[in-house]
Order: C-alpha cells, then sequence, then structure tokens
C-alpha cells in the first residue's frame, strides 16, 4: 500500500516554496520594521512604561506646647490603594482583600466609588491598615493585580491633654472639599487638611509639601525600587508650630472642668498667649483619626451638649454682672462718679414702672463704689448708670473689643452682640426701648451678648491697664499689641483696687478664687448671667499678680448658678499652680 | 519495508537535529534569563522543566525514527479513533486555566491535542495515497475534510482556538500535493474569506468581484457560478450572526487585533506590551537578563506564548534573523524531502509536518508582533511547554524516519 508513486509537478513544489518563503519574509520585514525602523519609539515607551511617579505625602508639622511636649503627632499607617485600569475584577478582588484583612467588602467598594478619579490614578480602598493587614496582602498580591498600598502619616495625639478644640481636626479631602478648594493640584483625594482649630488656621505651614518618587514597577504595578537619573522629591515636612498652651495648666483645667459645660481660659495678658484653653464638653481629639466609627461619630455628633462646639469663641453668653467694671471705668473716666458716695440697698430698686432686684434679697445696705463692685451690688449700679448715656457705654465696650473678633490664631471666631441705639431702634422700633434697657445692659444682661474669648481679652486689658498683648496661641517672634482702651491712670488703679477688693474682702463674692499664696494679689469680678436656658450662668474673670508674672482667669460655668460660688475656686487651683513650685500647689490644692 | 538496511538512517537528514537542537537551545538560554531573574528557586523554574523534558523529547524523538514506517500506515486509522477518545478524556478531568486541555497524569499534565496533529497529519497521508483519488472532483474534498475537522471541533469545544486552527492547516497543502485543483481550493477557502471580509465593506465588495473574476475564468456551468457566487455572498451577510456567537475572549482578541490602542489593558495590552518589548530590544537587545519588559513582568506569558518577544528585546534582531532563517531551511528542507521521497504516503506526511511547523511559526511570530490575534500558540523548540516540546521532537523523528536526503 505504500507503493503509491509520489506524484507531485515541479511547479506545485515551486509554490509551496515560494509561499514559505513569501510568509518568512513578511514575518522578518516586521522585525526589521519593529526593531530597526522604529526602535526609537519603543525604547521610549519601554522607559516610561516601567516608570511611575508615586506622590509621597509630606507629613504634617508638629504641634508643641510651650516647653517644647508634643501634643500632636504623626504616625505612619498604611493606605490601601489599586488602580482601576489595572484590576480586571473588582468585585472578586475586593472580596479577597476583605478576607485578607477582615473588612467589609462593601466598604472597599464604597471607598473605591468615592476617591475614584481617573482610571490609571491610584485610588484609595481603605485607610489605617495595620502592619499585620498588611502582611496578610503582601501574601496574597499576586492574586491582587492593581492593588497597592503606601505610607501615609496620620495624626497621633500623645500629650494627656485633650485641648481638642484649638488644636482641631483634619478632613479628608473629598470631592466637593476638593471643589472647593480653588487649585485641585495642591490636595489629592483622601489627603488631609486642616478643618478646625489650630490645624486649620495653621494649615499652610503645617501641611508641607508633596513629595514625587520615581519608582520602577512591574506589570503588576508592584513598586519595586526607586530609579536613579530621576528628578525625585523629597517630601517636604511641614514646619512644626509651638504653642504658648502649658500642657501641666491646660490638663488641670480639663480636669477642673471635667464636669461641668462651659469653659476655662488661662493666659499671660502682657503677651496675649494662651496657656490654657478648655472648652466643655469635649471629645478626645483622636476620633477624627483612623478608623472613626460612625456610631462615635454619631454619638459626638448628636450629643445635646454639643461638644463639637467651641465656646470659647462660637459660643454667646450675656456678661453678667462682670459688666459692671465697664461701666464703673466709664463713669470714672468721665468724673461723672464719686466713687465713694453710699447708695443704700434695700434689695430692690423700683424704676418707672419696673422693679429691679439686687441678687442679695435682704440688701447690702450703704454701698459705695468699692463696695459696689466687691459685693456686686446690683441696686448701686442701676442707680449710677443713670449718669451714663447709651452710647457712651456703647462705645466703651467697643473700647475693650466688644462686638468684633479679638483675632486670636483660630478660624469661626464670632464677634457677639453690643446693643448700639442703631440696633435698638431696628429691634425695638424707635420708640420701642428706653433707659430701662440700659439698666439691664449695665449688669451685663439683655441684649448683650459675648464670647468667653471677648473676656479673656478684657480682662487682659484690665491688668495691665491697656496694654494687653493680641491673644494668640502660637508662638510669635514679636507680641503683637492689641486693641489700645485709652483711660488714665487713676481710673485704671482705682478699678484695680476694687477688683482685688472682690478676692481680697471677707464678703467679696471672689474671695474663693485666692490661693493665699504670699507675694500674689489676685483681683476679679464674679457674674451671674441670668439666661433663658435654665439657672444662670457663672463667671469669673480674675487675674494673678506676684512679682512681674501675670495670669488672667476666664471662667464660665454654664447654668452653675453664682459666679463666686463655682467659677472663682476654678480659678483658685489655676493661681495656685501657676505662680507657685508644682509640689507645693498640689498640696495647695489639697487644702479646702 | 521492515527489511531496512543498516545504512538506511545514513541517508536520513540529520541537519534537521542540529536545526532543532539550535532552536531548543535559543529557548533555553531566553528561559534561564527568565529564569535566573525572577524565580528564587532554579529547580521549579520553566527552564529546568523545559531541560527535564528534553529527555522524553528525545525518547520521542528516537522512537518515531526508528517505529517501522509500515506499521504506521498500518494501524494509523486505529489510532486515529483512539486519539479522537483521548480527546474526549480531558473532559473528565480537572479544568486547568479554566480548560479542558489537559490530562491529569500525577505530577505531569498531558495536552492529547498535541499528538492528535500527527496523527492527523498520518491518516491524511495515509487516506490520499491508498485511495487513487481523481482529485479533480470537489466531492474528493470530503472524507479528508471530515477526518480533520471531527477532532478540531472536540479541541475547539476544550477551548482552544488555536491548536484547533492548527489542525486544519495541513489539510489544504496536503490536497494541493496529492493533486487537487487550484480551482477546488479557491471553493473551499472561498466560504472562509466570504466570512472575514464581511466586517469590511471595501474588502467585501473587491472578494465579490474577485470571485466573479475567478468563476468565470473556470468557465462552470451557469447555474454552479451562480449558486457558488450567492451563496458566498449569503454566507458574507451571515457572518455577524456568527460572530455573536464567538465568545467574549475570542471576540476580545480578534478586536484588540483591529485596533490594539482601544483597550490598552484588555487583550490588546499583551500586544502592545510585546511589540514594545521587541521593538525597545533593537538590532543588538538590551543584553541577556537585561530586558526590562522582561523582568518587570510587562510582557504576559513570556516563558510560552510571548518567549519570542523576551529573545527580540533582549538578544535582538539579530537572534530573530537566525531563528526565522533556521525554521525557513528546517521547513524548506522537509518540503524538498517531500519533493524527493519516493513514495507519495512519506511525501504526504512530509508536506503535512511542514505545514504544521509553518502553522506554528507564522501563527505565533505574527501574534507576537501583532500581525493577528493573540491565539495562545507556542513557538516550536523555542517556548516552554512538555507536551509541546515532545510533540515537536517526534515530529522531527518522523522526517527524520521517512524522509531520505538525496543530496545529488
Amino acid at each position: 500500500m505504500l507503493k503509491a508513486e509520489n506524484l507531485i509537478s515541479k511547479q506545485r513544489y515551486y509554490i509551496i516554496i515560494g509561499i514559505v518563503i513569501f510568509l518568512m519574509l513578511i514575518l522578518l520585514s516586521r522585525f526589521f520594521y519593529l526593531q530597526i525602523f522604529r526602535y526609537e519609539k519603543y525604547k521610549h515607551k519601554a522607559e516610561i512604561n516601567r516608570i511611575r511617579a508615586v506622590t509621597v505625602n509630606a507629613p504634617r508639622g508638629l504641634i508643641l506646647d510651650r516647653n517644647g511636649n508634643i501634643l500632636v503627632d504623626n504616625y505612619p499607617t498604611y493606605i490601601l490603594t489599586a488602580i482601576p485600569g489595572e484590576m480586571e475584577q473588582k468585585e472578586k478582588i475586593f472580596n479577597s482583600i476583605s478576607q485578607c484583612t477582615g473588612i467589609d467588602s462593601l466598604i472597599i467598594a464604597e471607598n473605591f466609588k468615592k476617591y475614584y478619579r481617573a482610571k490609571f490614578v491610584p485610588t484609595r480602598l481603605m485607610k489605617d491598615l495595620t502592619f499585620h493587614q498588611i502582611s496578610v496582602l503582601e501574601e496574597n498580591i499576586l492574586d491582587l493585580p492593581g492593588v497597592n498600598y503606601k505610607q501615609f502619616p496620620e495624626r497621633y495625639y500623645p500629650s494627656s491633654i485633650n485641648g481638642s478644640h484649638f488644636l482641631g481636626y483634619l478632613k479628608e479631602v473629598d470631592k466637593p472639599v476638593q471643589g472647593n478648594l480653588g487649585n485641585p493640584n495642591v490636595y489629592e483625594l483622601g489627603d488631609l487638611i486642616g478643618w478646625s482649630g489650630l490645624e486649620k488656621f495653621y494649615e499652610s505651614q503645617l501641611k508641607g509639601t508633596r513629595g514625587v518618587k520615581y519608582l520602577e514597577v512591574d506589570a503588576l504595578g508592584r513598586e519595586m525600587e526607586e530609579v536613579k537619573g530621576y528628578n525625585n522629591q523629597r517630601p517636604e515636612p511641614g514646619a512644626d508650630i509651638k504653642l504658648m498652651i502649658d500642657s501641666d495648666l491646660q490638663l488641670l483645667m480639663e480636669e477642673k472642668m471635667k464636669d461641668y459645660r462651659g469653659i476655662a481660659v488661662l493666659s499671660n495678658p502682657v503677651t496675649g498667649g494662651i496657656l490654657a484653653y478648655v472648652s466643655k464638653p469635649d471629645y478626645p481629639p483622636n476620633i477624627f483619626t483612623g478608623k472613626m466609627l460612625k456610631d462615635d461619630w454619631n454619638e459626638v455628633r448628636n450629643d445635646p451638649h454639643r461638644p463639637l462646639m467651641d465656646r470659647i469663641i462660637t459660643g454667646l453668653y450675656p456678661p453678667g454682672s462682670t459688666f459692671k467694671i465697664i461701666t464703673a471705668l466709664a463713669l470714672l473716666e468721665e468724673n461723672l462718679l464719686d466713687p465713694s458716695k453710699e447708695v443704700e440697698c434695700t434689695g430692690s430698686y423700683q424704676f418707672g414702672d419696673r422693679t429691679f432686684h439686687c441678687w442679695n434679697e435682704t440688701g447690702h445696705g450703704s454701698v459705695n463704689l468699692q463696695v459696689g463692685i466687691a459685693q456686686s451690688c446690683n441696686i448701686y449700679f442701676y442707680h449710677i448708670v443713670q449718669k451714663l448715656s447709651l452710647s457712651q457705654w456703647v462705645d466703651n465696650c467697643f473700647d475693650f473689643g466688644f462686638g468684633q473678633e479679638t483675632g486670636i490664631d483660630l478660624p469661626y471666631e464670632k464677634t457677639g452682640v453690643i446693643p448700639t441705639e442703631k440696633y435698638m431702634n431696628r429691634k425695638y422700633g424707635k420708640w420701642g426701648w428706653s433707659r430701662g434697657n440700659l439698666l439691664n445692659l449695665a449688669l451685663g444682661q439683655g441684649d448683650v451678648l459675648v464670647t468667653p474669648i471677648q473676656m479673656v481679652q478684657f480682662i487682659n486689658q484690665i491688668a495691665t491697664h491697656g496694654n494687653a498683648g493680641r491673644l494668640h496661641f502660637v508662638q510669635e517672634d514679636k507680641e503683637e499689641k492689641g486693641i489700645r482702651p485709652q483711660f488714665s491712670d487713676n481710673t485704671w488703679n482705682k478699678i484695680e483696687k476694687y477688683l482685688l477688693s472682690t478676692v481680697s474682702d471677707n464678703q467679696g463674692t471672689g474671695r474663693s478664687a485666692d490661693p493665699k499664696i504670699k507675694g500674689l494679689i489676685i483681683g476679679g469680678k464674679t457674674g451671674t448671667a441670668e439666661n433663658p436656658h435654665g439657672d444662670p450662668h457663672a463667671w469669673f474673670i480674675g487675674f494673678g499678680k506676684k512679682d512681674n508674672q501675670m495670669l488672667t482667669t476666664v471662667i464660665l460655668i454654664e447654668n452653675g448658678g453664682h459666679g463666686g460660688e463655682i467659677a472663682a475656686p476654678i480659678a483658685r487651683s489655676a493661681y495656685s499652680r501657676y505662680f507657685l513650685p508644682i509640689k507645693q500647689s498640689q498640696m495647695a490644692l489639697k487644702t479646702p | 519495508m521492515f527489511a531496512v538496511s543498516g545504512n538506511r538512517f545514513s541517508k536520513s537528514p540529520f541537519t534537521i537535529i542540529i536545526a532543532s537542537m539550535v532552536l531548543t537551545s535559543i529557548g533555553l538560554i531566553s528561559l534561564l534569563s527568565i529564569s535566573v531573574h525572577q524565580s528564587s528557586d532554579i529547580l521549579r523554574s520553566s527552564f529546568f522543566k523545559q531541560l527535564v523534558f528534553l529527555g522524553p523529547s528525545l525518547i520521542g524523538l528516537l522512537t518515531m525514527i526508528f517505529i517501522p514506517k509500515y506499521l504506521i500506515h498500518k494501524y494509523i486509522f486505529t489510532m486515529y479513533f483512539i486519539v479522537l477518545g483521548v480527546l474526549f478524556l480531558p473532559y473528565f478531568s480537572r479544568t486547568i486555566a479554566g480548560t479542558y486541555r489537559w490530562i491529569d497524569l500525577g505530577p505531569v499534565g498531558f495536552q492529547p491535542s498535541e499528538f492528535a496533529k500527527l496523527i492527523i497529519v498520518f491518516s491524511l497521508a495515509k487516506y490520499l495515497s491508498d485511495h487513487n483519488l481523481e482529485m479533480k472532483n470537489f466531492l474528493s474534498f470530503f472524507f479528508p475534510t471530515i477526518m480533520v475537522i471531527i477532532p478540531a471541533v472536540v479541541i475547539l469545544k476544550q477551548p482552544d482556538l488555536g491548536t484547533a486552527l492548527i489542525l486544519l492547516t495541513p489539510l489544504l497543502p496536503m490536497l494541493y500535493w496529492a493533486g487537487a485543483r487550484s480551482y477546488h481550493i479557491f471553493l473551499f477557502l472561498a466560504p472562509l474569506l466570504s466570512v472575514l471580509t464581511a466586517f469590511h465593506a471595501l474588502s467585501f465588495s473587491i472578494w465579490g468581484v474577485l470571485m466573479i473574476v475567478i468563476i468565470f475564468l473556470e468557465r462552470p456551468k451557469l447555474i454552479f457560478g451562480l449558486v457558488i457566487y450567492f451563496s458566498n455572498l449569503f454566507l458574507g451577510l451571515l457572518a455577524p450572526v456568527l460572530w455573536n456567537s464567538l465568545k467574549d475572549y475570542q471576540q476580545n482578541r480578534i478586536l484588540a487585533l483591529i485596533n490594539p490602542e482601544l483597550d490598552p489593558l484588555g487583550a490588546a495590552y499583551q500586544i502592545i506590551q510585546s511589540q514594545t518589548a521587541i521593538g525597545s530590544g533593537g538590532v543588538f537587545g538590551k543584553g541577556w537578563g537585561a530586558g526590562t519588559q522582561t523582568h518587570l513582568k510587562f510582557l504576559p506569558v513570556q516563558e510560552s506564548d510571548f518567549i519570542l518577544s523576551v529573545i527580540g528585546e533582549e538578544l535582538g534582531f539579530v537572534f530573530i534573523l537566525v531563528i526565522i532563517l533556521v525554521f525557513t531551511w528546517m521547513i524548506l528542507k522537509m518540503v524538498k524531502l517531500g519533493y524527493s521521497s519516493k513514495d507519495r504516503f512519506s511525501g504526504l506526511v512530509l508536506i503535512g509536518i511542514a505545514s504544521l511547523f509553518m502553522a506554528h511559526v507564522f501563527v505565533n511570530i505574527a501574534m507576537t508582533v501583532g500581525m493577528i490575534p493573540v491565539k495562545g500558540l507556542p513557538l516550536p523548540f523555542i517556548s516552554s511547554g512538555g507536551s509541546f516540546l515532545m510533540s515537536c521532537f517526534m515530529m522531527v523523528g518522523i522526517v527524520m524516519n521517512v524522509g531520505v536526503d538525496s543530496t545529488e
């Protein structure tokens, strides 16, 4: 059967030979084209193929207290990213990641949607991965094409103080935020931006500059090594900022205020530096970092006591009797008042068809200016304020910076309300209000509303006789002077003397603010501000002077009752700590 | 026939073995580059596996050299049905990479479709040499075609489009070799071309005109001419329907060829990366082990289907030229042996094997440089892959067996 002859024409043989050679020549010419004609193009292409520019986040600047203790630090976390164009089956990959890390794949998918920018831009899937989670992922990275991770500096609060309201918090830059920033290149989606407090105010200093790293990457997007000869830019860390805050005093005040709603601010009136800044209730600053649970966030946000609110710069309160100082100063300066002239306080006062009451219902008896201030007699002030016009009173308020921002280095400061004639006319109509309203205003009630930070500025001016420094947190090379209320030395001295007697006098409302330290003099004024929300707010504003040192305190306890009873003792603890060496001060605090 | 004289092999074309060893060596050099730079364990690398598989491959080579030709001739149809049965076996085995190509033999996977190629060639050769066919008749195409189509369809279903197409390639050259008329081959190919051109209006028009010319020159009966012409046109119009019956990945591969930039990370990704690798190699290459496309894994399936891209990148045009020349020489040598062989069976076997090699070389290389869709077809001797290396050497063995070098 193998006998069949091989009959093949020469023509067919050559045709087959021809076809083989033709096909081979086609192939060869293609190689010739690719490797010789287009060599340069593909060489370049291979070059950029393996190099990827990776941004390196710059760590934010640290925030330190006056002694160099770190209040806000950075710690490295890992974020997981993916290049959308390199993930072939997203769902499958998300599920694998979920298995490796134990995080719900729905959250991953949600994040992917949230951070997605473009097909080949790494998109964040998760943040704050632990080293362990990263290790498990690394083992399975071959099954996760396009998935990568990088270090990401996150805020961390090593100090035991909260300081949540002045430190502020960061927010992730999402699409709406990025849209509002103007220049979209400064922040990438997922970057952190200062969103409140000092973090926001000093954002430009703290932020630092992103770096760029050119990495050789493989086809799975895994970064192999840095490429030499490229313009690698190291990230520039943000500048540190050093505060005037004294962690010790801050901690003390947070401790003293922990059961109250209210504020406590300690400051150095000469420099204007804030030493302690407590607004209660507050929140632990780290709830905004890491894997913040929705529950935590909702709890904080829905808390009826509004812990997120910085009461010191955005809370509006009636100043209460502390404002008697303004009335007294105005009258003294204009020589409209004889400080020694006495007024009889019976506990109530008839003005027109209205009856005004003193807080002391049995009456203070004979009251001069010193007693009027020291014992905060309302009746005395109802009498003397009548010598003052509304506009004189308003001018004095403005001189001390009320009704305006103090210019402290925090965002979102409010101005409060100083009711001018115009304001009153607008609100009540031209004939709708009378001098009776001024009687209220003289006692810091009625339409006047102040922020606690304005009170800090106020007491600082009184303590320094009008030479207080502008309020600030961050240490400055040159202390700036703030507003300049102009009063004669005589007026300043007198008012200081009366304020000292508020604390030193046996009957003085502020007597419980005195820690009785040798050489330390303390002056102040209490306030008990009636308000529509329940019990009156308790105020104490005061200053302590010893040798060349000065400390002012502003304490406000919401619905706390009498300022002298509840606010003044908190001030006392601040004075002891500040003016005594630490050991002694702890002993002093223990004695009732 | 059995009583082969001792000097029978003195006339065997030993140069074919040398050529195949040269190609295998170049393949090993590239596999070593991949293995050294990417694998921590050389014993588990593709280089080492390939080296190990050289053993069975040489056994296959020797077996095919010494197996008596008449035995093949006698039992080939039996073998045909056995292999057809074996082709179904992988469906009962576990899937590897989502396909049914492999039979699981403990540690070694085994692809029966590789050996189906040899069986097809032998079967066709036997059929075409035994039946002193009147190849002037178009109907004499029928049996050979059926013989090829059945295993091809089984393999296509595995699914392995590349091998299925390869299986078809010996058919036409062998028919041509056996004396089939060119016009009949045209009739045979016409439906295929009708379908392919159907997607491009201008091509389809040109093809339509060309058909008229060829049919006119052949002068068949008017009714036959019209039937042939219009059934082809109809088939072309049906093509879009057929297109939709293709699997997604097959469609993607074809689409990516038409416009590789369309989806740079889909099917076209491989082509773009392969072209980049080859083009950036230049004349002399980037040097052994220095291919960035290769070692940063931009190049897909680099040990097997895209091994030539690795060579193009690292060793450059020079080595590509050597490889193509060696392949060309080998194939031409087989054709020449076929032409000069004394019996028709041997001649057909040689031309069949030459077609198989040609198809593998052309499809793989054309795919590598982006001229045709990615088929998933390895390059003989050079790509890593046990079954394939073995079947290549077995084909060389057959050439040695049936070929008689007549260097007169």
